[in-house]
């Protein structure tokens, strides 16, 4: 066997098997083939070994969970289920039964109170609290984005045009989250679960900011 | 496929002190966010360097780990555990820079194949010193070169040699014949012993 014949048949071998005997032969005599595939075989065994050791940012983790929430994937109510959780665990559940009436009842007054006309509703305060420019594909007033936002978009897509679109749609749906949550602490100043939303939809927020920075700085 | 072995290793290791794999998993399918985490954690690592030796782009490696990430989660509820939960994994983030290749109109089998055939054998050069890599090749090395290879050769060698892929997989995966991904792998694995071989007289050559 050649040195060309061996080349030829050289890309079907794999590793070490060499079952053909003038293979083999030739391997044994023709040091140049025999180094060409130690060389072949160091590269294959080396690229077995190849780390991963490279970290994404933390970018990545804060796009996934956004994207996880605004989907629906993520849910919520378990921040709930362990405040609640937490809040109830020195309960002993004697005080479970008369508590429940009490809510029912007190939920019951609160329903006719609504009924009573009292001039501008919470709501409507909330809405004209943020200065917001107009959405221009009709989206909900709640997830307009505020001028500070287009100036943070366009930077954005000063550097990855691209994005420009992913990140607008995420302050969107973050501001809209946040509206929702500022709307509920605001219909009940007690509740620690609503303050509890309020205080995730900030923190989206800001990750949506880190992000969109991250993107638009050199 | 070969066994994932670090990714099994982690997994191991979470159970001792935070939340297993197979915890997590049954947890991010009732939409768990701390559990999407965990998972996130476990195989961060491998999916990025996959996206990253592919696309020789930071940025790029990133957005497809958001997006390997994304697809996996999105039908985390359809797993039933038939395979190892890191190769179906796996096998989505190959899935998800594939595609953007192909979206991008990047040939995912090299051109260069046509017009390069006489790679196929070996060339005797008279006179030349016969160095060889085996014993003294190391990781950054290969790194590097690899970050130079064609990108269809890069492909198919990142599929078999590092990834572990067997020829009918990456046929399938990339779309080509099961003979075609062996010569691409020859190709990728001669090109990366020229190009080792010229760091290296490079490096001799310096002063």
């Amino acid at each position: 066997m050649t040195c060309e014949e061996f080349g030829r048949v050289l890309p079907e071998l794999e590793g070490d098997h060499h079952n053909n005997i003038e293979q083999e032969k030739h391997l044994q005599t023709c040091s140049f083939c025999s180094g060409l595939v130690s060389d072949l075989n160091a590269i294959s065994a080396q690229a077995r070994l190849l780390a991963e050791d490279q970290e994404p940012s933390l970018r990545v983790w804060n796009s996934i969970a956004l994207a996880l929430r605004q989907e629906g994937l993520i849910r919520d109510p378990q921040v709930s289920a362990r405040l609640l959780g937490s809040r109830l665990g020195g309960w002993k559940l004697a005080w479970l039964k008369p508590v429940t009436i009490a809510l029912v009842v007190g939920a019951a007054l609160l329903l006719e109170l609504q009924r009573i006309p009292r001039g501008t509703p919470v709501a409507q305060q909330a809405a004209t609290s943020v200065p917001v420019i107009g959405s221009a594909d009709g989206l909900s007033q709640g997830s307009a984005i505020d001028a500070d936002q287009v100036q943070l978009l366009n930077l954005v897509a000063s550097r990855a045009p691209a994005m420009r679109a992913g990140y607008e749609s995420d302050l969107r749906a973050v501001n809209a989250y946040i509206r929702d949550a500022e709307t509920s602490v605001r219909n009940n100043p007690n509740d620690a679960i609503a303050q509890q939303y309020l205080m995730n939809a900030y923190e989206q927020r800001a990750m949506v900011y880190e992000m969109a920075m991250n993107r638009a700085l050199p | 496929m070969r066994p994932e072995q670090s990714d099994l290793t982690d997994a191991r290791k979470s159970q001792g002190d935070r939340l297993s794999e197979a915890e997590a998993i049954e947890r991010a399918k009732q939409g768990d966010e701390e559990a999407f985490e965990a998972l996130y954690h476990l195989h961060k690592r491998r999916v990025y360097s996959l996206c990253l030796r592919m696309t020789a782009n930071t940025a790029a490696a990133e957005d497809l780990t958001q997006e390997a990430f994304l697809q996996l989660f999105r039908k985390i509820g359809t797993f039933r555990g038939e395979s190892a939960f890191s190769t179906w994994l796996h096998r989505m983030a190959v899935n998800v820079v594939l595609m953007q290749l192909r979206k991008k109109g990047l040939p995912l089998v090299s051109l260069e194949e046509t017009m390069e055939t006489e790679e196929e054998s070996p060339k005797k050069e008279p006179g030349a010193e016969d160095v060889r890599l085996a014993g003294s090749l190391n990781r950054l090395q290969l790194e590097q070169a690899i970050g130079d290879l064609p990108p269809g050769y890069r492909m198919v060698f990142l599929l078999h040699d590092v990834e572990g892929y067997e020829h009918n997989e990456i046929a399938e995966m990339v779309g080509c014949s099961i003979g075609n991904s062996k010569s691409q792998l020859h190709k990728a694995r001669m090109k990366l012993r020229e190009l080792l071989k010229t760091s290296r007289a490079e490096k001799a050559n310096q002063p």
